[in-house]
């Protein structure tokens, strides 16, 4: 039966595989053969096979370590804020949302909002002058924080990021929960089990896998962060809201090195994929 | 089926009959903003000319400013068709110009721009655009609050005390044709609140000092008057100097001090005239282009060049313009297009339609009751000011944008003066080897 529909099989996946090949397999060859070559526009067409030289170029360039440096804590703060904050809600919420479906719906509204529209609303909304927040602060308090001053700007973005994705670990956390059989709890209560043990060491533990996922997507989501953080400050005074998207973007565009941004990518790509094999190990072993 | 291939053939025979009506010069410019609405009126008024043939006739295009540069070196670099002429700017036509070609413009051209405002569009002696607006920078301040500081004995003496305390030194308060950079400092601290409480504005000036290229355009006539320049005649970089320390060092006592916004590290062309028009910044140095709208928000500003230095006053000055892509698929339309854009007929029109183009005295005169901030914006380009030498090279660009990160980094507090200007030496000499 299998054998019958081989071919057919391979005639119907055959346009997706040619496309995927093509929108995905074009820009790895081409990143892969510019990151090997000393190019710039001007030599696109002709790039010089460079060997590592890139390679070396970005390892040793103190920015994309910086960089790296950024990318890693902006990415592990705001994972571990988004997925403490978005399992509270989604637990201390979860008998409100059972019944009031439309509160699920209001909570997930900034995760709608592009992140570069999100970067540009704060821009005006934080603006000394022109926003509403630090005028009714200087209105009530006569004082507000400079919120985008070297000292406030890396708060400001982690929160800003937290706020924007934290409706995203919710609704995972809400729909694992919701899943937790409800006999499991009622014998657990039964047995004289409190609320908060009950959290602990039992709705806790079965949400685990998820809570993993979720903190592991968050983390690639921050760590490759641009769009937010570059409309709102840029890559910041002395490159320090710079991330790793940013460092690839500024090096390839701005300063036309594209040897070295394609190297810088690749090694981007080399460590995501080596933390996604670790991950997915992990989590095997954790919870088989 | 028969009608729907009718209606098909009678569609695609309207389509096709429509295009050959359309302009086949395009021309990508400057979107949003005067030079848009400018670019749009000195189109239409050559597309409504007797002599255009309907081949050369113009149709404009325009994109997104966000990332304009950046798309258009990459169109060029992949030798778009998509558009004829294209848009540049001073600090960008090294870059550029491997995908463009030189042009010649009219013989008036020389009459209209002048000599100093046709070397905005040249590169390796080569004239490669058709200037179409100048920009500089004007020092913007209020004049009733410089007025009041000026009548008030009481004023003066706090200004001087203050002058003395920050500054080392006992300034008098002047009028701002008479700043030099010391006096604009002395005027910021004075008019801070954190450093006295009695001034009217929150702070003395505003320095928008996000880590972006065209702020080090805004920031760079003040070491310019300390005598500054980024190569010496023999190549060599000399950013690491005593008039980039002096200025930087300064700049850096407005942001120790509090004088300008704390975050202004963030700030930008739209966040540094917000601070200005909501009246809580006493002076500043901005675009020629913000004219109208600080005016228009503080109606008591008053504009000069920058302030002076040891070694003189200046403004940096660039020029956006027009140039022809080699790729041009209608070449000779675009040249034709070109050349008219550098007559004085095409310059009057599209300074009247609301851009701002840098003429030459004769021409600028021309239209002083409908623009008279050309005449000022002209004879400030013509005596102040000045290009660094390396300012036109294919990676001036990156220049500006290694300072930004070096320079604001400094102000932020993130390093010190020594590593800031040994990082710059380093980029630039790497850059403009």
């Amino acid at each position: 039966m299998a054998k019958q529909y081989k071919l057919e099989n391979a005639v119907l996946a055959s346009p997706t595989t040619f496309f995927l090949l093509v929108i995905l397999g074009f820009p790895v060859i081409l990143s892969l053969v510019y990151g090997f070559s000393e190019t710039s526009f001007e030599t696109l067409r002709s790039p010089e096979f460079s060997g590592l030289n890139n390679f070396h170029k970005v390892t040793t360039d103190d920015t994309f370590w910086q960089a790296v440096w950024f990318s890693f804590r902006f990415g592990s703060i705001t994972a571990i804020l988004e997925c403490a904050l978005g399992l509270a809600l989604a637990v201390y919420l979860a008998p409100l949302t059972q019944k009031n479906g439309w509160i699920v719906a209001v909570l997930i509204i900034p995760m709608i909002v592009a992140p570069a529209m999100m970067g540009l609303m704060y821009r005006l909304v934080l603006n000394e002058f022109a926003g509403p927040i630090p005028y009714y602060l200087y209105n009530w308090l006569g004082w507000s924080p400079a919120f985008l001053s070297p000292q406030n700007v890396f708060t400001t973005v982690v929160l800003a990021e937290t706020f924007q994705w934290t409706p995203f670990t919710f609704l995972l956390f809400l729909t694992a929960y919701r899943s937790i059989p409800q006999e499991m709890r009622e014998a657990a209560t039964v047995d004289g089990t409190r609320p908060w043990r009950l959290f602990w060491k039992l709705e806790l533990p079965l949400m685990m896998p998820t809570v993993f996922i979720a903190a592991f997507i968050r983390f690639i989501d921050g760590f490759r962060v641009f769009d937010n953080i570059y409309t709102l400050v840029g890559a910041g005074p002395g490159g320090s809201t710079t991330s790793m998207s940013i460092y690839i973007y500024e090096t390839f565009l701005r300063r036309g090195e594209i040897g070295k941004s394609m190297a810088a990518a690749i090694l981007l790509f080399a460590a995501a994929f080596i933390l996604l094999s670790f991950a997915q190990r992990l989590m095997r072993r954790t919870f088989r | 089926m028969k009608t729907t291939l009718k209606f098909l053939g009678v569609t695609t025979l309207c389509a096709l009959m429509a295009s050959a009506s359309h302009a086949k010069v395009t021309v990508l410019g400057w979107p949003g903003g005067p030079e848009e609405t400018a670019l749009r009126a000195a189109a239409s008024m050559y597309n409504e000319r007797a002599d255009v043939a309907e081949e050369d006739k113009v149709d404009l295009l325009f994109t997104s400013r966000d990332g304009f540069f950046d798309k258009l070196q990459v169109d060029l670099a992949a030798g778009s068709t998509a558009f004829d002429a294209n848009l540049l700017a001073t600090y960008s036509i090294g870059k550029y110009a491997p995908f463009m070609e030189p042009i010649s413009l009219s013989d008036e051209a020389g009459a209209v721009f002048g000599g100093t405002v046709l070397e905005t569009m040249k590169f390796d002696g080569a004239q490669y655009g058709v200037p179409t607006d100048l920009s500089l920078h004007f020092l913007y301040y209020r004049t009733s609050l410089v007025n009041a500081l000026l009548a008030d004995d009481i004023a003066k003496a706090r200004y001087t005390k203050i002058a003395l305390e920050y500054l080392g030194e006992a300034l008098e308060p002047k009028s701002p044709e008479e700043w030099t950079w010391q006096d604009f400092v002395a005027n910021a601290l004075y008019f801070t609140q954190s450093i006295n409480p009695d001034s009217p504005t929150r702070y003395g000036t505003v320095i928008q000092a996000k880590n972006l290229l065209f702020n080090m355009m805004v920031f760079h006539s003040w070491p310019r008057s300390y005598g500054a320049d980024w190569m010496d005649a023999e190549g060599n970089i000399t950013v690491d100097s005593e008039a980039y320390r002096a200025a930087l060092s300064m700049a850096n006592l407005l942001f120790k001090l509090g004088a300008t916004p704390p975050d202004s590290t963030s700030y930008e062309y739209a966040e540094a005239n917000a601070a200005y028009s909501a009246g809580q910044v006493a002076a500043m140095v901005q675009w020629n282009a913000a004219a109208g709208d600080l005016t228009g928000a503080q109606p008591d500003t008053g504009t000069f060049a920058p302030p002076s230095g040891p070694e003189g006053r200046f403004t940096h000055i660039h020029g956006l313009g027009l140039g022809l892509n080699a790729a041009a698929t209608n070449k000779d339309g675009a040249i034709k297009f070109l050349r008219w854009m550098s007559t004085e007929e095409a310059a009057i029109a599209y300074a009247v339609a609301g851009g701002s183009p840098g003429l030459a005295a004769e021409t600028a005169a021309k239209l002083s009751d409908d623009r008279p901030d050309l005449v000022q914006s002209g004879e400030y380009a013509s005596t102040y000011g000045f290009v660094m030498n390396g300012g036109t090279s294919g990676n001036a660009l990156s220049v500006y944008e290694a300072q930004a990160k070096e320079f604001t980094g400094f102000w932020a507090g993130t390093q010190d003066l020594d590593t800031a200007l040994g990082n710059a030496t380093e980029a630039m000499t790497e850059l403009l080897k």
